[in-house]
């Protein structure tokens, strides 16, 4: 719409007679979209409006970004990374304890003890012992800080799942990489800073991955392993004819822009489309794994031509880090058939297998890029599994907020060591205990924040990712 | 910290974000200044000169490191006599007269050395001669001048009390017309020397107008007629045909779905459906377009059926589906009657904001930190709705529905399910003497089978409140239900005067809505949102919070000016709609000079009206309206499974999109999995109040206009109503040209430019003229316009 001429003496004018004959060479189809608009916005007007702009953490950090890999369903931590032979000695000794999962719960009047269901060994220079469900990751305990000594909040799948993701075991916060993409921006406009690759949605659903009351931008963006990973993004037109209907539309929203120049809302409008150009292809690129060798695929465990899987999550991850994303979550599985073994511990063995091989390709592919240096790699779940039951020959296990095992990889953290410790069987996280606000406040830590200090105003107050808690565990850090 | 202590201090302690551990505030429910006011009561003058001389240096200088301020340990101030009084985690710390049963004197003596004070790592032990002084003061009666500032929550008594919000409205003289709001606003503009955009033209005027009242735009023949409209008060006319419109209650309704967090699903860890919630929304759609008075809008949502008691069914009917305000309130947990201390937080929380523009429900964990609520009040609120029963959504380990509220009497319901079970028990027991007659080999029997019962008699329900036993509630400490303090009597929040639920008899939540109306806050409140859907932003930019911690109103005067106008006219708002739509200031041009603009980003002033995105249910709307396909009828129940076949786990969570071409309002809209659409664009988070919807520029949202599939079907809907609309170009002419014009007057309400045609024409290409893909090229441009997309 035209201006009323009243303010056009405050408008500025462009030139037009310029904008016409670009609008013509446009429209014939012979320039594509990437850079147009750059050059026609002030880029440094369209940068002062750009939540997702570059910007420095609180002090320098070796961690430049973050692969973190969330195991759905609760990980027996006594069957994994956190060996107990006392667990095996005192097998099906009667036990007593104030426990969530089984307070009031008829049949659990009486527990026992139960032993773990795999056999540990030690590992590598550090000698960090690991079962032989995860004999490929063993095999790069020496790059990895295990903490054995996690407790949580939380005995629901949901609320502990929220928690490990956003500090909050009710309510909706804004998740961990949505705090790192408001804290830190992103280096590739035609990527989302935050993304999040799932087959399916874990528990609390897209909360998970929200960014609630930080700015829409920071949202992670699902990413659902196939053939067509994010939405929208595979062109419904051909190219050359969506490269028409850009230009046209660029062309129009510059002639509405004309006089509304200096609006942030209509500039950053034409800058996303742009982005979304750039998307359709910088996306697909990088989820395209044609180029990578054999080597490589073998390292994860792929066949060619795969585009699903845990083995591809990874790739994939290693591929988006690499392009600027500053912040990629894998999950392996969903809200159902996961880690959640209450009926039987075999079916953790499926579920080792997906993710085990994968990781460890992931660390060395890292590593031997160099890319572990500047590149934080956590491994988690949202709660261990009780080292008992009601009987002791009971084939699965609980929920188990008290204790559970994670581990950090990579930039700034110290390789090849354990810490904290549970007790004999694995009941309780007794020395030096780490909370899900503490890990929260390490990683931030790692990424250069203190955790105190990156802070969001809503609705009067100043909102952190570690709440009022929170306290670095410095032992990890290199 | 065991796993369970640190549950309960994390689950009661989020939102106050603090950097402070809860506990500290436990104990400081009198005061946080310390005082040394001596008592008014007398005191001894050897005591007072003992304690000033001995015990308060001594205190001071080996007690104070951590018994002091806002991290008091162990939750034990030694600041005031009424903090020690009422002592910390452990109990009061000192009895007077008796330094034996003290236990600050076993503490200071280390009779237990695992709690002896200081601790090891902040100091040495006292010494015997302090010892000493302590056990003297404390035998001696434990004289103690320091008071504690009268305070409410975290505000002085006397700040509380001349809080501007809380304080009775201004405004005098509340005649006159739209020209007295120009007159506030104006006189601040001058005062900042701002220079003023002029007005928009009739058909930016129009367009704007149309979005702000109905979330839809005008079509180009109603854009023709008002510029064409000589008369001097089309204006007017204008604003009454478009308040009149149903269109006008699906917008605003909207606004207050957003205020109260309205959502499908009851939020808990299953998710689970709620069939009945639409009749609320609905209601709320209604209220609107009928400009209920908003004392009766405020009363019918806390206590609708109480209400409406005794009135014809219709009406009680009414009441009834309005209370679904309280009963839509989030539910959290797997089993959320354990977890419905958090439900009612959600109901306090959303209260408070509502219709108060307060911050309550910090006050479930410990006394407000800046405003004045104090953990008393927050349980005296939380007595009122222990004594309401909430309809039950059911969840997992508790299985099905429950406690929904039947539209209907037992009288009814009795009249039509007697005749029904008289023939299903006949029906039934001619079929066993049938069964027992054949297997005692007796043959077929002569009479005929009695006909089938047919279904059984349903009845509508709502998703509703109901009263429950009435009953006071004990504070939980520190927000955990299992550590229960005093029981507090329902009541008013004390900085209101504190009224006490008078008839035993009831819930208290008439009272509530009373109490509520009953506070010139509530009208500030009330006009400062609509003041803030007409211009995007408030007179308090904060609609939620008129605390200490909310913005100061940027025209004081012109809010409670309007305050009092409101309440004036019956609490109506229509007639505000009016006077603020007929404002010059509502009819300024969106375009301002650079100055203007950098001397007032926000536009808190008003000298230019700001331009706007389209919000997501306006974006959807307005596709669906211009591709010809828009649905206007109104939506009732969505198409959710059968509840007889719900098995949801959290595990297998309800999860669902219905498509549909309803108006936005109309669409299911989920609470664990946001609906995509409204994900992507800033649609309102239906887990918690959203006052105001913030507008992002992300990507994602120029993909969903290159590649969504609902967006291009529109397109092409749009390409085939231009083809089947503009046959042929009107009086000869080009093809294209007459297209192009009909294709902008559809989406954009206006005459495309020679240029525009120009450009467009490229596009499509004369050749292409009955070409739908090559006319659904150019409807996509057209709608993922910014001219378009926003309002200016």
């Amino acid at each position: 719409m035209t201006a009323p001429t009243d303010h056009a003496a405050w408008a500025c004018q462009p030139a037009a007679v310029a904008r016409r004959g670009f609008l013509r060479s446009s429209v014939a189809g012979s320039l594509l979209m990437p850079g147009i608009l750059s050059q026609l916005l002030e880029g440094e007007a369209a940068a002062a409006v750009d939540p997702l702009a570059v910007k420095p953490p609180h002090f320098p950090a070796k961690a430049k970004r973050i692969i973190f890999l969330f195991m759905t369903g609760g990980v027996s931590h006594v069957d994994t990374f956190d060996p107990k032979p006392a667990l095996t000695r005192d097998h099906g000794k009667e036990i007593k304890a104030d426990h969530p999962e089984i307070k009031d719960r008829p049949g659990y009047e009486h527990i026992f003890l139960k032993r773990p269901q795999w056999e540990f060994a030690p590992h590598g220079q550090c000698g960090t012992e690991v079962s032989t469900l995860f004999p490929h990751v063993a095999e790069c305990v020496d790059e990895i800080a295990l903490i054995r000594s996690m407790h949580t909040s939380h005995s629901n799948h949901y609320n502990a799942t929220l928690g490990m993701h956003t500090g909050s075991f009710a309510f909706s916060r804004p998740s961990i990489g949505s705090w790192m993409s408001y804290g830190l921006g992103t280096h590739n406009a035609n990527l989302p800073g935050f993304v999040v690759i799932a087959p399916q949605q874990t528990y609390a659903g897209t909360q998970v991955y929200a960014s609630d009351f930080l700015p829409g931008a920071h949202q992670g963006t699902l990413v659902v392993p196939g053939e067509t990973p994010v939405a929208n993004v595979a062109p419904r037109i051909p190219s050359p004819q969506q490269s028409r209907e850009l230009a046209a539309l660029a062309a129009l929203n510059r002639r509405h822009l004309g006089d509304r120049r200096g609006d942030p809302l209509l500039e950053t409008r034409l800058q996303s489309f742009e982005t979304a150009f750039g998307m359709q292809m910088a996306v697909p690129e990088a989820f395209d794994l044609g180029r990578e060798d054999e080597a490589t695929l073998a390292l994860y465990g792929l066949k060619r031509g795969q585009t699903s899987g845990f083995g591809w999550q990874c790739l994939v991850a290693r591929r988006l880090v690499e392009r600027g994303v500053r912040f990629v979550e894998l999950i392996d599985t969903g809200s159902s058939n996961n880690w959640d073994a209450h009926g039987d511990m075999q079916t953790h063995v499926p579920l080792a297998k997906n993710v085990d091989q994968p990781i460890a390709g992931l660390l060395r592919d890292l590593k031997r890029r160099g890319m572990l240096d500047d590149t934080l790699v956590v491994w988690t779940t949202e709660f261990g599994r009780t080292p008992f039951n009601n009987t002791a020959d009971a084939p699965g296990r609980e929920h188990h907020p008290w204790a559970f095992s994670s581990w950090l990889a990579g930039a700034g953290v110290k390789k090849g060591i354990v810490h904290g410790a549970t007790d004999e069987h694995g009941l309780r996280a007794v020395e030096q205990p780490v909370h899900v606000h503490d890990l929260h406040a390490t990683i931030l830590h790692l990424m250069g924040f203190d955790h105190e200090q990156l802070t969001f105003r809503h609705a009067g107050r100043d909102y952190r990712l570690t709440d009022v808690h929170g306290q670095v565990v410095r032992e990890v850090l290199a | 910290m065991s796993g369970r202590r640190r549950a309960a201090t994390l689950l009661r302690c989020w939102g106050c974000v603090l950097g402070l551990p809860c506990v500290a505030f436990v104990m400081l429910a009198v005061a946080s200044l310390l005082a040394s006011t001596p008592s008014a009561v007398a005191a001894d003058p050897s005591a007072e000169a003992f304690f000033e001389k001995e015990v308060r240096p001594l205190l001071v200088n080996r007690c104070f490191e951590c018994h002091a301020g806002e991290k008091a340990g162990g939750g034990l101030s030694l600041e005031t006599r009424d903090a020690w009084a009422a002592g910390g985690e452990s109990g009061p710390a000192i009895v007077p007269g008796d330094a034996e049963a003290s236990l600050l004197m076993a503490a200071v003596r280390g009779d237990d050395p695992a709690w002896r004070m200081p601790p090891d790592d902040a100091g040495p032990p006292l010494s015997a001669a302090e010892v000493a002084v302590l056990t003297r003061w404390v035998a001696g009666g434990a004289f103690d001048p320091r008071v504690a500032t009268a305070s409410i929550g975290g505000m002085s008594e006397a700040e509380a009390r001349s809080w501007w919000a809380f304080a009775p409205l201004a405004a005098t003289d509340i005649s006159g017309g739209p020209e007295r709001i120009d007159a506030l606003l104006d006189a601040r503009i001058a005062e900042a020397g701002l220079p003023v955009s002029g007005p928009a033209d009739d058909r930016v005027f129009l367009r704007r107008a149309t979005y702000d009242l109905t979330g839809l735009p005008p079509t180009a023949d109603e854009v023709e007629a008002y510029v064409a409209d000589p008369s001097s008060d089309k204006t007017q006319r204008l604003i009454d045909r478009l308040l009149a419109s149903p269109d006008y209650g699906v917008r605003y309704g909207r606004h207050w779905l957003d205020v109260v967090r309205y959502a499908d699903t009851a939020g808990e860890n299953t998710d689970r459906p709620l069939p009945h919630a639409w009749r609320y929304r609905n209601w709320v759609i209604d209220a609107f377009h009928a400009d209920m008075p908003y004392d009766e809008f405020v009363r019918l949502q806390l206590a609708g059926d109480l209400m409406r008691t005794g009135e014809p069914r219709e009406r009680l009917n009414e009441g009834i589906v309005a209370t679904g305000y309280l009963a839509i309130a989030r539910r959290f947990g797997h089993d959320i009657q354990k977890d419905r201390h958090l439900t009612y937080e959600d109901v306090i929380d959303n209260l408070g904001k509502t219709f108060l523009g307060l911050t309550i429900s910090c006050a479930r964990c410990h006394d407000h930190k800046y405003d004045p609520v104090s953990s008393e009040d927050y349980y005296a609120l939380c007595g009122i709705l222990e004594s309401t029963r909430f309809a039950f959504p059911g969840c997992e380990p508790q299985g099905q529905p429950r406690d929904l509220v039947p539209l209907a009497s037992a009288e009814e319901i009795a009249a039509a399910r007697e005749p029904w079970e008289r023939r299903r028990a006949a029906y039934e027991a001619a079929v066993a003497a049938r069964a027992a007659a054949a297997e005692a080999g007796a043959g077929e029997p002569a009479e005929p089978l009695p006909p089938e019962p047919g279904p059984e008699p349903t009845f509508p329900l709502a998703y509703a409140v109901a009263e429950a036993e009435p009953m006071d509630v004990a504070i939980q400490l520190r927000g955990d239900p299992e550590q229960l303090g005093e029981v507090v009597p329902r009541r008013w929040l004390d900085v209101f005067g504190g009224d006490t639920v008078a008839a035993e008899a009831s819930s208290g939540r008439a009272e509530l809505a009373e109490w509520i109306l009953a506070e010139p806050l509530a009208a500030r409140v009330i006009v400062n949102r609509v003041w803030q859907w007409h211009f995007g932003r408030g007179l308090v930019a904060t609609a939620n919070d008129f605390g200490s911690r909310g913005e100061a109103p940027s025209h004081p005067e012109l809010l409670d000016w309007l305050a009092a106008r409101f309440l004036a006219e019956g609490g109506r708002l229509k007639p505000m709609h009016r006077l603020i739509m007929q404002t010059q200031a509502y009819r300024r041009s969106s375009l301002a000079s650079t100055v203007a603009v950098e001397a007032d980003p926000d536009n808190r002033l008003l000298a230019r009206f700001a331009r706007r995105r389209l919000s997501a249910e306006e974006l959807r709307d307005s596709l669906l309206a211009v591709s010809g396909r828009l649905d206007p009828s109104a939506g009732e129940a969505h198409p959710f499974p059968a509840e007889s076949t719900w098995t949801f786990t959290q595990h297998g969570p309800f999860e669902a999109v219905y498509p549909t071409t309803l108006r936005s309002v109309y669409v299911m809209r989920p609470r664990q999995r946001q609906h995509p659409f409204f994900a992507i664009f800033d649609g309102a988070d239906p887990n918690a109040s959203t006052p105001r919807r913030e507008t992002t520029t992300v990507p994602t949202q120029a993909l969903y206009f290159l590649n969504d599939p609902f967006f291009h079907e529109q397109a092409e809907a749009l390409a085939s109503r231009l083809i089947a609309e503009c046959p042929a170009p009107p009086g000869g002419g080009s093809l294209a040209a007459a297209r192009i014009q009909h294709a902008f007057s559809l989406a954009l309400q206006r005459a495309a430019a020679e240029e525009e045609i120009e450009l467009l024409g490229g596009l499509v290409g004369e050749a292409a003229a009955e070409d739908a893909a090559a006319w659904a090229g150019l409807a996509r441009v057209l709608l993922a316009s910014s001219e378009f997309l926003h309002v200016d």
